[in-house]
């Protein structure tokens, strides 16, 4: 399918991307838990220190900072940022580093791809990233008797030693492709292809489409007033928005650690 | 030929050049690098996948099937993916009436605790001492026989009514089974877990006579006025309340403002629009500030006290006495000073609440403190009410009504022999009913502090979809009481802490392996009748609970036998469901009209009471005049506060469940890094608070109280009161897997029960307790 | 003299010097191999049990091992840099000096790529660095060239073997390395290219991290200032560490190997390419600090972490920078032995010292404004691991000199 594309300039590209609300985002967890549900994410017997836990999506917890009863505390979902990067000289940080092209931004999509089998492990990928976004695979993944019956097919087990990450559900894409494949239509429709996350998420925070599309609901929400991105000012260009009626959080998303003036911190 | 030095050099240079030569040469090397790397791609997942063939887990074909979720009572619509026979995702299930298409992380885990080598393999038979965890498989006929020789035994000896039984709900065929069984068997003692239900149940048949616990309808709803109820991290059907939330934060023009009432800043808390701290346990003195606001500046609903309540205004019985009405005693009683000083609140906010309140269109006051998993105050439930009764919004949309369900066939009633009839009205063990409580149900917090309700104690135990060993307060009183207990038999699927100290164990299907229905959830407030239907075939040599039961009885034989005249539990499941079956069967689930009308209430006065005329109807003579009317009567926590210089208060985690499921692996995985750390659970202070205690943040603490003492961790955050401790509840077990057990305390090991005088229920909201540093 | 009192392998050393016992070398060699033995232990266990046995997690994919992997690579610059002096500025008294320069730089190549295989969670794939080369990566550049380079040190160390009194006997081995020896300087340009490469390179690799404001730096075409920076603080330190390790190599042979003026030459190269480094490296630091404050990131904030405190940038740029570079330029002060070495010391610190900031501190400064810092400090088997190599180095070391006619004026020096 892949060569029949080679030099149509023409071919319809896509920017699929995310815009959570976090007015909605209750930090239920129910994100987290479908992604690691439906990519086959290993769990260990303590995963209590999140410096080596496995999560694609991770829900941050970030507080104001103010004394009780002014504190106030917001969730910030964070999948993969599938970045754009600015230029050339700022192509998605994790993939122009990536010695042996594992990591790849489809401009067809705009989906930050991973090939496991292909990683070596050097986790120069990981230091890039600034969003902590990428994980390494510190053991073995295991499953306990019979809980591998559970296991998805459509996404492939990860071994030790290589480099994991949020695919926005790649496999969902092929998946519906397929499907309008098989009907002879050349287009998706927009629910068609969602991802687990967004699927998941009982409070419809998370809002995933493509964002060029001004059909896509993503297209209308990321132009909010209260819209903001993760650290925007790196010039990362991400493709995950997020919209926070709460000037903190707005400010906390978009600053750098120590920012002058802030009081931002972890929750 | 001699080894001298030239030879010596000879050889080795030789022997160098050679070897590095063929290294280098030989595509040995080369192939070996190149069939590592292939093993380390392919062969690898491979041998990990054991039992699965192929480098990805078994392909199939993909089919979806739809059922409903039972591991907590919000009684989700859900979808199974499915590969073939393996069941591989769960998701919400689009247009179910509850969920819509939502899901929760627990309910999204199902299949962990499907597949999970913790699940009980078969009939299991205690072989060492209790509580040890040796049991020795055994056959289903050799189990069922066990049961129905100890019931023949007590029966017998005329003990039939020392059987009890605990169940997670008394709604749906499978509690009914159980219940019906205890009457037809001869004992009283059904009895169901704790919840605010309890309360709610009895605060409406007290003020509504409504046999029925409370629904609200939350989507048409503009105002939420929620006293300490964990919307967002868990209450009622969990996910149509984060469904709601989402709604009432939509901007189009629909937003509705939510107002939260807890010392701590909860998730609720975080996501309302105002939140205001107060005193812990003072909860029902603001609802009655509230409430003196909105009688004196007349914001009530006149036309609804006017027609549809009694003891609003003061009243004179037939012999000309007064009676203080409900508007007297918030008008004298709880004026925003006075509640003020009670509660922390601001007189200045107390009013401009109340005038939120009662001007907004829809308002809605909530009760039911966290998720509900504690029975609580009566005075407190009805003081809340109250304030629903006083802006009239009963049985309106968008109002509070009283839960629904679909209308089903019922049984043909049971036929007691006379054993059975004798024991049935022996009294309960838990006290409920006794002339002490004579309006209450059931004191599943109860039963372990008195053990003997006056009935001689439990002698057979049977626990269904429960886990009362784990999620009843007072942990210490709860074991005491088991072991008191010769015969406990569990029908847990799961090896939880009821079961581990079981000495028979007959594991029911898991909820995706059996039918069952499923009645309207907790707090929803029209009729919905689910479905569950098995996606999965049996993964162990487990049974049906409700045919387990029926065999049970059929075993025992006479009339007892005749009460269950049908052939297997699913025969009995479709003639209960009648005529709604075929759709039932096919869509999954059934939806009926709410049938509350404005204005009708089964009360002896007809109306809504806020003077409660059923106390002295059951006998239950007050000793003052606003005993009858919701008031403020504050529970005391139980210690010395000079021992105990700060409040105990339980959490709930919205990612960890703290009901009869365990914790599955992917929700423990979520916990933040301040909330579980290694095995150390974390218990909330305030910065403020710890400074004076020496506690920084991660400290090692030991936390007593008059129950029990533990090991923590300290989390300092903004977001508790100066002087509360939260610990959150869902953790400490025992039982389990590797994966959960001896992680964290039990809160219910700190926490004990402080009677509620009125309903006997469980009214704690906290302890007393110390933390000093390790 | 009596032969039978003479070392067995007497044969093998170099044309008229003397060398110890073989028993008492085979009995270094095998003290060598105690530590040696606990740093394979060590990469078993992350070969065997993976890379969770180290103290590495998510926050710092990188840590002691990257750290020392850039340190080793420039302290090995004096190979290659020695080498340009000698070949290609003719520096003509550096021959008594570039042989070991260059068994020094292939020991610290063989380390860093010994470390990196460690290092690399999927060592059987290590390769695919070069099939899947992607032509963006700094890694990638440095994956080639280093590869290259180290191939380069190989055929400059292949006459030294060649040379071996006995080897030299064959004919076709002593063609071989007249020939070697006639190519020198091309090979050492070669190496010189390759080498200026990969330095550059590996200061691009935090330099081009622009989501880490702390590593981040602008520059010149496709090149942050770090490459540049990188490059001339190896070559800056580079002759220091050679002769430093020729030093030790003299207090452990008791004997004198090159003479002062050698030292002396280099030294005063080093302290001067320092200085210039230093100069430069403060107006990248004043850059920085500007840049960073506008794009948001106030300079504190990078510090504000323990231990990372200003004390990091204090202790780099003075202690370790200005001090040995004031020693190294005093034509007094570089001739007194103990400073010398001692700038020499303080050098090669400031080397591993500006290693670990860049690649360390790099990940350990937060970036988003509600992440947190988490410390790290290496472990036992980050550590054996790594100075495995220090180890089979100094054995390398002990048999090149043992066998290899490296110090040509070691005879004049200690005549017989
Ligand atoms: N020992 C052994 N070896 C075999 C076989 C065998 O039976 N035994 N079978 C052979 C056969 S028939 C085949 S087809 C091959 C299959 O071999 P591979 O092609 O290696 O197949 P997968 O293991 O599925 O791995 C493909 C990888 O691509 C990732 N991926 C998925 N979708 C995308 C995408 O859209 N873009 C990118 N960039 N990556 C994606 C997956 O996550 C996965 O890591 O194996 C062959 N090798
Ligand atoms: N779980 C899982 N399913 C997969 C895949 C996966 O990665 N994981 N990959 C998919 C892909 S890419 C492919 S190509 C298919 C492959 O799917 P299949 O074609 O089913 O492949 P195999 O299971 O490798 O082999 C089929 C059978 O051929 C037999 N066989 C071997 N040699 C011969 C022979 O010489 N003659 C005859 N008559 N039989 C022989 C083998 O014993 C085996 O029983 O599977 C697809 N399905
Ligand atoms: S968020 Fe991180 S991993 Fe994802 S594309 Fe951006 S840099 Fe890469
Ligand atoms: S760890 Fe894997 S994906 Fe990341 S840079 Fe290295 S090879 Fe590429
Ligand atoms: S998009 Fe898919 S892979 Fe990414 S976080 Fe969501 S569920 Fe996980
Ligand atoms: S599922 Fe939705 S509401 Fe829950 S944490 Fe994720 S984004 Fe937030
Ligand atoms: S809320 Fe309850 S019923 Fe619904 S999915 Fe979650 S656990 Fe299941
Ligand atoms: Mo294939």
């Amino acid at each position: 399918m892949k060569e029949a594309h080679h030099g149509e300039g023409d071919k319809k590209t896509y920017r699929y991307g995310m815009v959570v609300d976090l007015d909605k985002c209750t930090g239920c967890g129910a994100c987290m838990v479908g992604c690691m549900a439906e990519n086959n994410l290993p769990f260990r017997k303590d995963n209590s220190d999140r410096t080596r836990s496995m999560l694609w999506m991770r829900v941050y917890k970030i507080s104001n900072g103010r004394t009780f009863p002014n504190s106030d505390i917001s969730y910030i979902p964070r999948p993969c940022q599938h970045c754009e990067g600015k230029d050339h000289h700022h192509a998605t940080p994790c993939v122009s580093v990536c010695p042996a092209t594992v990591t790849d931004y489809s401009h067809e999509t705009g989906i930050v791809s991973q090939i496991y089998t292909r990683c070596f492990g050097c986790r120069y990928c990981m230091a890039a990233c600034p969003y902590h976004v990428r994980v390494f695979n510190w053991w073995d993944p295991t499953w306990p008797k019979g809980m591998k019956k559970y296991l998805n097919p459509d996404v492939s087990v990860r071994m030790r030693g290589v480099v994991e990450k949020c695919s926005f559900c790649y496999h969902r894409l092929q998946r519906a492709r397929d499907k309008a494949y098989a009907e002879g239509r050349a287009e998706l429709h927009e629910n068609e292809y969602q991802t687990a996350c967004t699927q998941a998420c009982p409070a419809g925070a998370i809002n995933f489409g493509d964002l060029n599309d001004p059909h896509h609901k993503v297209y209308k929400l990321k132009k909010d007033p209260n819209a903001f991105r993760l650290l925007e000012k790196l010039g990362t260009n991400t493709k995950v928005y997020y919209v926070s009626s709460k000037a903190w959080v707005r400010k906390a998303g978009n600053a750098y650690t120590g920012m002058q003036g802030d009081v931002v911190i972890p929750g | 030929m001699k080894l001298d030095r030239r030879t010596f050099i000879e050889i080795l240079v030789g022997f160098s050049a050679g070897a590095g030569a063929g290294i280098m040469l030989t595509p040995v090397n080369w192939k070996i690098m190149d069939d590592m790397a292939i093993w380390s791609q392919e062969m690898w997942p491979r041998y990990q996948l054991g039992g699965l063939k192929g480098k990805l887990p078994e392909r199939g074909k993909v089919t979806h099937e739809d059922t409903v979720c039972k591991l907590c009572p919000g009684g989700c619509g859900i979808t199974v993916r499915k590969v073939k026979d393996r069941a591989t995702k769960i998701e919400g299930r689009d247009g179910y009436p509850v969920n819509n298409g939502g899901i929760c992380l627990l309910g999204a885990s199902g299949l962990q605790l499907l597949y999970g080598p913790w699940r009980v393999p078969g009939p299991l038979k205690r072989s060492g001492k209790r509580g040890s965890g040796a049991f020795g498989r055994i056959s289903w006929e050799e189990a069922i026989d066990e049961v129905v020789h100890k019931l023949t035994d007590l029966r017998d000896k005329g003990e039939a009514h020392a059987v009890a039984a605990i169940l997670d709900s008394d709604r749906g065929t499978v509690p009914q089974l159980f219940s019906r069984f205890l009457k037809a068997y001869g004992s009283p003692n059904f009895i169901r877990t704790a919840s605010d239900q309890d309360t709610y149940e009895l605060a409406l048949n007290l003020m509504q006579g409504a046999e029925d616990s409370v629904g609200y309808d939350l989507e048409g709803a503009n105002f939420i006025l929620s006293f300490g109820s964990g919307l967002i991290e868990g209450w009622g059907s969990p996910v149509r309340v984060i469904q709601a939330h989402s709604k009432w934060r939509s901007g189009n023009g629909d937003r509705a403002r939510v107002v939260q009432i807890e010392p701590r800043l909860s998730n609720t808390a975080a996501k309302a629009d105002n939140w205001h701290a107060v005193r812990p346990g003072t909860e029902g003195a603001l609802a009655l500030g509230l409430a003196h606001v909105i009688v004196k500046e007349s914001l009530y609903d006149p036309m609804f006290t006017a027609n549809h309540t009694f003891g609003f205004e003061d009243w004179n019985d037939f012999t000309g006495k007064i009676y203080m009405g409900f508007k007297s005693l918030v008008l004298t009683e709880y004026s925003p000073q006075s509640v003020s000083d009670i509660t922390g609140l601001s007189p200045r906010k107390i009013v401009a609440l109340a005038r939120a309140f009662a001007e907004a269109d829809r308002p809605i006051a909530v009760w039911g403190r966290g998720k509900g998993t504690t029975s609580g105050s009566l005075y407190e439930c009805m003081a809340v009410h109250a304030l629903n009764a006083l802006v009239g919004n009963i049985n309106k949309p968008g109002g509070v009504s009283t839960r629904p369900d679909v209308a089903t066939q019922p049984w043909a009633e049971v036929v007691q022999d006379a054993t059975a009839c004798t024991c049935f009205n022996m009294p309960r063990v838990d006290g409920a009913g006794s002339s002490r409580y004579p309006l209450t149900k059931y004191l599943p917090d109860r039963w372990p502090q008195v053990m003997d309700g006056g009935n001689g104690g439990i002698k057979a135990l049977l626990v269904n979809g429960a886990d009362p060993y784990f999620t009843t307060m007072d942990s210490a009183a709860v074991a005491k009481a088991f072991e008191h207990i010769p015969f406990v038999v569990s029908f847990s699927s799961y090896l939880d802490e009821t079961a581990y100290h079981a000495d028979l164990i007959l594991p029911n299907h898991h909820y995706l392996e059996r039918w069952e229905d499923m009645p309207t959830p907790v707090g929803l407030h029209k009729p919905v009748l689910g479905l569950l239907k098995p996606v999965v075939s049996p993964q162990f040599d487990t049974r049906h609970v409700g045919d387990v039961i029926m065999t049970i009885a059929k075993s025992l034989g006479g009339k007892v036998a005749d009460s269950f005249p049908w052939e297997d539990y699913k025969t009995a499941l479709k003639e209960t469901v009648g005529e709604k079956w075929g759709a039932l069967e096919e869509e999954g689930f059934v939806e009926d009209a709410n049938p509350a009308s404005e204005g009708s209430f089964g009360t002896p006065s007809g109306k809504f009471e806020f003077y409660v005329t059923a106390f002295d109807q059951a006998g239950m003579t007050m000793r003052k005049d606003e005993e009858y009317l919701p008031h403020y009567a504050p529970i005391k926590p139980e210690g010395n506060p000079v021992l105990y210089p700060l409040l105990l208060v339980p959490t709930e985690l919205m990612r960890l469940a703290d009901g009869a499921v365990g914790n599955p692996p992917f929700c423990t995985k979520t916990l933040e890094e301040n909330e579980l750390k290694g095995d150390g659970l974390f218990v909330e202070i305030n910065p403020m608070t710890a400074a004076d205690y020496g506690l920084s943040e991660g400290a090692h603490a030991t936390l007593a109280t008059p129950k029990g003492k533990a090991k923590v961790l300290v989390n300092l955050t903004e977001g508790i009161m100066p002087g509360v401790i939260g610990i959150p509840k869902g953790l400490g077990h025992k039982a389990y897997d590797d994966y959960l057990a001896g992680k964290g305390v039990n809160a219910n090991s700190l926490i004990g029960v402080v009677e509620d005088p009125v309903s006997g229920l469980c009214a704690t909201w906290g302890i007393r307790a110390k933390l000093t540093r390790v | 003299m009596d032969s039978a009192s003479l070392p067995f392998d007497q044969a093998l050393f170099p044309e008229g010097t003397k060398r110890c016992k073989l028993k008492w070398f085979l009995l270094w060699i095998a003290a060598l191999h105690g530590p040696l033995t606990v740093g394979a232990i060590a990469a078993v266990l992350c070969w065997g049990l993976a890379l969770n046995v180290t103290n590495l997690n998510n926050n710092y994919p990188f840590g002691l091992w990257i750290a020392a992997d850039l340190g080793v690579i420039a302290l090995g610059a004096g190979a290659f840099f020695t080498g340009f002096l000698r070949y290609i500025v003719k520096i003509d008294e550096l021959k008594n000096i570039v042989n070991f320069a260059v068994v020094i730089g292939v020991v610290c190549y063989a380390a860093a790529q010994g470390i990196l295989g460690v290092d690399i969670g999927q060592p059987l794939r290590g390769w695919f660095i070069f099939w899947h080369a992607n032509v963006h990566s700094m890694l990638t550049e440095v994956a080639f060239c280093i590869t290259a380079y180290f191939m380069v040190l190989l055929i400059e160390y292949l006459p030294l073997v060649l040379e071996n009194r006995q080897i030299n006997k064959l004919g076709f081995f002593h063609g071989m390395a007249h020939h070697l020896h006639e190519a020198m300087p091309a090979i050492a340009a070669i190496g010189v290219f390759l080498s200026f490469f990969h330095q550059g390179s590996l200061g691009g690799v935090p330099g081009v991290l622009y989501g880490r404001p702390f590593a981040f730096r602008e520059g010149f075409l496709v090149w942050p200032w770090t490459f540049f920076l990188f490059i001339l603080s190896a070559i800056a330190c580079g002759p220091c560490f050679t002769i430093l390790i020729t030093w030790i190599t003299e207090k452990c042979t008791g004997k004198k190997l090159v003479k002062r003026n050698v030292f002396d030459i280099l030294a005063r190269i080093s302290g001067r390419l320092l200085a210039v480094y230093l100069v430069l490296k403060t107006i990248d630091t004043i850059y920085w600090i500007a840049l960073a404050d506008k794009a948001g990131a106030p300079f504190s904030s990078f510090y504000a972490n323990q231990p990372y405190g200003y004390w990091v940038l204090v202790l780099e740029l003075g202690a370790l920078g200005v001090i040995p570079m004031l020693i190294l330029l005093g034509e007094k002060t570089r001739k007194n032995e103990n400073l010398l070495i001692l700038a020499c010391v303080l050098n090669c610190s400031g080397i591993f010292m500006n290693r670990w900031i860049m690649t360390v501190q790099a990940l350990a400064v937060p970036v988003m404004s509600f992440d947190k810092f988490v410390p790290y400090i290496p472990n036992w088997v980050e550590f054996a691991s790594t100075l495995l190599f220090v180890w089979a180095g100094a054995i390398v070391i002990s048999i090149s000199y043992r066998y290899l006619p490296i110090f040509p004026q070691e005879k004049e020096l200690n005549p017989q």
